[in-house]
């Protein structure tokens, strides 16, 4: 049995020995293998892998969307698996913010509706105003009333991540946050992410397989058959 | 942020953008046609029983040996009742040393309460009908009476002590209905002239009623007051207790418009089902965002709760304003229906629907957002790791069950809602097993067929749990319209067969036995049609098995008829056996009862009654039971013996017939010829059972309309509960180079599998469902035709395949990119 210790006072994130298995018709299935490593406030991680590595299960479990099998998740301090689901929630809601690669902006709100809404959920005093002003630094503050079916690619990610960083968010998870934009507007998007983690001191991980992108991190772990490669 | 505020929000901003059309039109069309058909058959039902009440004068009678206590008299007055008094005599009038038989109903001012008496100021003039009692000294007497008296209008006549002026004659009482074998003449005075007649006095064999009637409520409360307080000799008397044809008429009624009610239920149930289980998938996303974002479980149901009572809200509004529109028009067209203008519309009909929708969104709408708290975050990442928790049957069936019983409580009828809604369980059980078994037979066959079949089957097994729901819920859509259509044209024809053209319109009482066969071949030679005549003899019930009737009120005279030997074994028509035997060539010292009377006096078959004639006692064994149709204005009794029992007693011969023409001055023949013998005319009682069953009718007619526009969302909900992903597949598959042509031949197998299998199982289900009411509720034998079938596969095949091309046709019109890029 491995040991699970506290986190240290600067460390946003400690992942220790995560393991993470599901059913499968063939029996039990390992996905995550003792993964193990802390991530301090402000620092930028990639975690690179091939498709079906476990990478982005492993930022749903670092993110407190799931439970891991095994070992324990520190986020902000608190470990997420003695915490239950609105635990877990009301953690997210004050000390997370995602970006994902489909943006999962809801369809049938605008743009402006769209960041309002994670502000909402956060109870953030002033909904309107800061939404607003989120969307015009990711420099779509004439774009505030169109719905995402109006908005390109890249706009949508803009939006998702003026909404991930509209609450000043302690770390920022981006699942592939560049994977469904072509190389330019790719660039952008990650420019406009690093220079919010710059401005904002918001820790970031990523999720990505783009080299060139995971490079531009402080921190790069790849994942290998569910394991640790570096 | 609090989960009102969410909701709110949720609502405006998904409302806006489209997302809840669909379940807020399933509500809203669920709340227009509860509350269209809730308040029209309200509205036809309060004007079938002010009709009925009319039969009594009022909206209730106290009748008693004596007059009503002046205290009952105050009682109704300080509810707000209007009252009117009426006494009844049988006198024997002495003119030109004849003694003449007449009945006497004298009413206080007032009467009647409700309808209206039919007076002519000239016997062979125009019949004029006023709401209003004869002035102290005039009397109005039936026409034959003058005839059977030799006087004329404008006469007077001594009654006792007092002299009344026949200033007009009474050729209709709204109350005078149950009186066809009345044998004397009526006539119908001020109260004030019979008390001071002198007739009233001790030893007078008089009846007395008290007529009441008012606003509903306190009718209601009166009568309760009244059966409280009841003294011996009184009872209540109510429409429902009325004549015979009435009350029969309108029970029917009430049943034909609960079977309308009750389909609308389920359509506009299953409406709400199918879109809050499209709306419930369609928010996976949306929820799982959310607790992405940090939101509670809790607060993410209270919300989601909360937007289904917004829209509930929405839609009760929405839906009853349209509703109440519906209904005011349809009042407006059916205007000039028999039963005159409806009274107004009340608020109950439009709450209890409100109430509904409420009960059916909680029943049906909410297991699908209940089930929305189990979806995990990790869907947003990744949707194979999002575990779903169906919600237990347990839990669905306290739902659904709960959401069903507010129709049920309301139409107050166990046996139809069990008929109706069990039926429906069976079938909706049946065509999720058919589907079940369908897909699982043709798949096998897809493997092996070509591309397009396989296309369409495959994707038919792909989303088989989709699919079953969506055959489930066509066939109950149709099951419920087809039901509709079965209740609208072949039970209400029947029911109106029941009624036919040439029902007897008229009865000739008092005829003696020696003038039997004149008369009968004198009114044939006349031309009357469908002519009936058969004995009556006046007995009394003195035992049964021996032992005396319970109740005294079973020892009075009651009407008897007995069969004739060469007929001893035929039905007299519009009879029915439910117990036991008819009388066979052979049967001696029987008798057959009519089950009204059977269950009133409380015997059965094989009870042996003995009954009493003059000096003359007999006793007959109850070998059979019968169903009558009063409505069929034939001769009928509840009591028939056979011959041997009949033929000494002392009787009189009655007598049915049709007679086609509008004056009826030939038939005059007859009652001059035979002083004695009396024609009545009943047409006015035929009009009214007629004018129930045309509003009936119209009311079905509406209901239908209402109801398939609830049809028409349920198949729009289901149809596109898997749109998204069909259109997606048809993209995919065209960018891989399927012809257009493949994709529609696929759509067309896909769809028209859901319409076999709902189609056939509808259109069985409605038939038998149909045959079970007509039998169990109706008392008519209703057998499907195969045109039922036929027609229900046919429409089933013209709206699932019609709509399913028509939803596709802008997949097949967009280009393939533009919808694989929005997915």
């Amino acid at each position: 049995m491995n040991p699970i210790t506290s986190p240290k006072q600067d460390c946003i994130l400690s992942c220790q020995h995560v393991g993470f298995r599901v059913e499968a018709p063939d029996g039990e299935l390992t996905i995550l293998d003792d993964i193990s490593f802390d991530l301090k406030s402000g620092e930028t991680l990639a975690i690179v892998g091939a498709s079906g590595s476990g990478k982005t299960t492993l930022l749903g479990l670092l993110a407190g969307l799931d439970r891991p099998s095994t070992g324990e998740v520190f986020l902000a301090g608190q470990a997420l698996s003695s915490m239950d689901e609105n635990q877990r929630a009301q953690l997210r809601q004050q000390q997370v913010g995602f970006v994902f690669q489909s943006f999962h902006l809801l369809p049938t709100l605008t743009a402006l509706e769209n960041v309002m809404l994670a502000l909402e959920i956060a109870q953030h005093p002033k909904v309107k105003e800061r939404a607003k002003e989120a969307l015009e630094m990711v420099g779509l503050g004439h774009r505030l009333s169109h719905y995402p079916r109006q908005l390109s690619g890249g706009e949508q990610q803009r939006v998702a991540i003026a909404r991930a960083f509209a609450n000043e968010p302690a770390i920022m998870f981006a699942d592939e946050p560049t994977g469904n934009l072509d190389r330019r507007t790719g660039d952008d998007i990650a420019d406009l992410l690093f220079d919010l983690n710059q401005r904002v001191q918001t820790a970031l991980v990523l999720v990505t397989h783009d080299p060139q992108l995971a490079e531009r991190c402080q921190t790069t772990h790849t994942i290998d058959g569910g394991r640790l490669a570096s | 942020m609090n989960s009102m505020a969410l909701s709110w929000r949720l609502l405006t901003r998904q409302g806006r953008a489209g997302a809840l059309w669909l379940l807020l039109a399933g509500l809203i069309i669920a709340t227009a046609a509860l509350s269209a058909v809730g308040l029209f058959t309200d509205r036809v039902g309060r004007a079938l029983e002010r009709q009925a009440s009319e039969t009594l004068a009022s909206d209730l009678v106290i009748a008693s040996r004596a007059p009503a206590p002046e205290a009952w008299i105050q009682e109704a007055q300080s509810m707000g009742l209007e009252t009117a008094r009426m006494v009844m005599i049988s006198s024997a009038l002495f003119l030109n040393d004849r003694s003449q038989l007449i009945d006497i109903k004298a009413v206080s001012e007032g009467y009647p309460l409700r309808g209206a008496v039919g007076l002519k100021a000239d016997l062979a003039g125009e019949e004029s009908r006023i709401a209003s009692s004869p002035a102290p000294g005039q009397a109005w007497l039936e026409p034959r009476g003058f005839r059977e008296l030799g006087l004329e209008l404008g006469e007077t006549l001594n009654i006792g002590r007092t002299t009344v002026l026949l200033s007009q004659a009474l050729s209709y009482e709204p109350d005078g209905g149950g009186s066809q074998f009345m044998v004397a003449p009526r006539l119908l005075m001020n109260i004030d002239d019979l008390m001071d007649s002198g007739l009233l006095g001790p030893g007078a064999r008089t009846r007395h009623r008290l007529l009441v009637a008012g606003d509903e409520n306190s009718v209601n409360r009166f009568q309760r007051w009244a059966q409280s307080n009841l003294e011996p000799g009184m009872r209540v008397i109510t429409p429902a207790d009325g004549e015979a044809q009435t009350a029969e008429a309108l029970t029917q009624a009430r049943r034909f418009l609960g079977v309308a009610a009750l389909s609308t239920v389920i359509l506009a149930a299953v409406s709400i089902l199918l879109s809050a289980l499209r709306f419930a998938t369609a928010q996976r996303d949306l929820v799982a965002l959310l607790k992405t974002f940090g939101a509670s479980s809790r607060l993410i149901l209270s919300a989601l709760c909360g937007l289904l009572i917004w829209l509930v809200l929405l839609g009760v509004v929405l839906g009853g304003l349209l509703g109440f529109a519906t209904q005011s028009v349809l009042a407006e067209v059916l205007s000039n229906v028999g039963s005159g203008v409806l009274p107004p519309p009340r608020i109950y009909p439009w709450l209890g629907a409100a109430a509904l929708t409420l009960m059916l969104a909680m029943g049906f709408a909410l297991p699908p957002l209940l089930g929305l708290r189990t979806v995990t975050p990790i869907r947003i990442l990744n949707r194979s790791l999002d575990r779903t928790h169906p919600m237990s049957i347990g839990l669905w069936t306290i739902l659904v069950i709960a959401g069903l019983s507010v129709p049920s409580a309301q139409l107050g009828d166990p046996k139809l809602a069990l008929i109706v809604l069990g039926g429906t369980t069976g079938l909706a059980v049946l065509l999720a097993l058919m589907a079940w078994l369908f897909m699982h037979l043709t798949h096998a066959f897809s493997r092996i067929a070509r591309a397009s079949w396989r296309f369409g089957l495959a994707g038919l097994y792909r989303r088989r749990a989709a699919g079953i729901v969506q055959i489930t819920a066509l066939g109950l859509g149709l099951m419920a319209l087809l039901l509709l259509l079965v209740v609208r044209s072949e039970l209400i024809t029947q029911w109106k067969a029941t009624l036919p053209d040439d029902a007897p319109n008229h009865f000739v009482v008092n005829v003696q036995p020696n003038q039997r066969d004149a008369v009968y071949d004198r009114l044939a030679s006349l031309g009357v049609q469908n002519l009936q005549m058969g004995p009556m003899a006046s007995v009394r019930l003195v035992s049964i098995n021996g032992e005396s009737p319970p109740d005294d009120r079973f020892t009075g005279q009651v009407n008897i008829s007995w069969v004739s030997q060469d007929q001893i074994d035929q039905l007299p028509p519009a009879n029915r056996i439910t117990a036991g035997q008819y009388f066979q060539k052979d049967s001696v010292g029987e008798v057959s009862l009519a089950n009204r009377w059977a269950d009133r006096v409380g015997v059965g078959l094989d009870d042996v009654l003995v009954f009493e004639s003059g000096a003359r006692t007999f006793e007959a064994r109850v070998t059979s039971l019968r169903e009558v149709e009063w409505n069929s204005f034939n001769i009928n009794f509840f009591i028939l013996l056979t011959p041997d029992a009949g033929q000494a007693l002392p009787h009189q011969n009655i007598a049915s017939f049709h007679w086609p023409q509008d004056d009826a001055s030939k038939l005059r023949v007859i009652t001059d010829t035979y002083a004695n013998v009396s024609i009545l005319d009943v047409g006015g009682l035929i009009q009214r059972v007629f004018d129930i069953i045309t509003s009936v009718s119209r009311a079905a007619e509406v209901v239908f309309a209402l109801t398939l526009m609830a049809g028409l969302i349920v198949l729009l909900a289901a149809l596109e509960a898997t749109r998204d992903e069909r259109r997606h597949e048809s993209a995919l598959i065209r960018a891989l180079g399927a012809h257009q042509t493949m994709v529609r031949r696929g759509v067309i197998i896909e769809y028209g599998a859901m319409a076999l299998i709902g189609g056939s199982l509808a259109s069985g289900g409605a038939g038998l469902l149909g045959h079970y009411l007509a039998t169990e509720l109706f008392g008519f034998n209703y057998q499907p035709s195969i045109w039922l079938f036929v027609g229900g596969l046919f429409s089933a095949f013209l709206l699932i395949i019609g709509s399913g091309w028509l939803g596709n046709r802008s997949v097949l019109a967009t280009p393939p990119m533009r919808i694989l890029r929005a997915a």
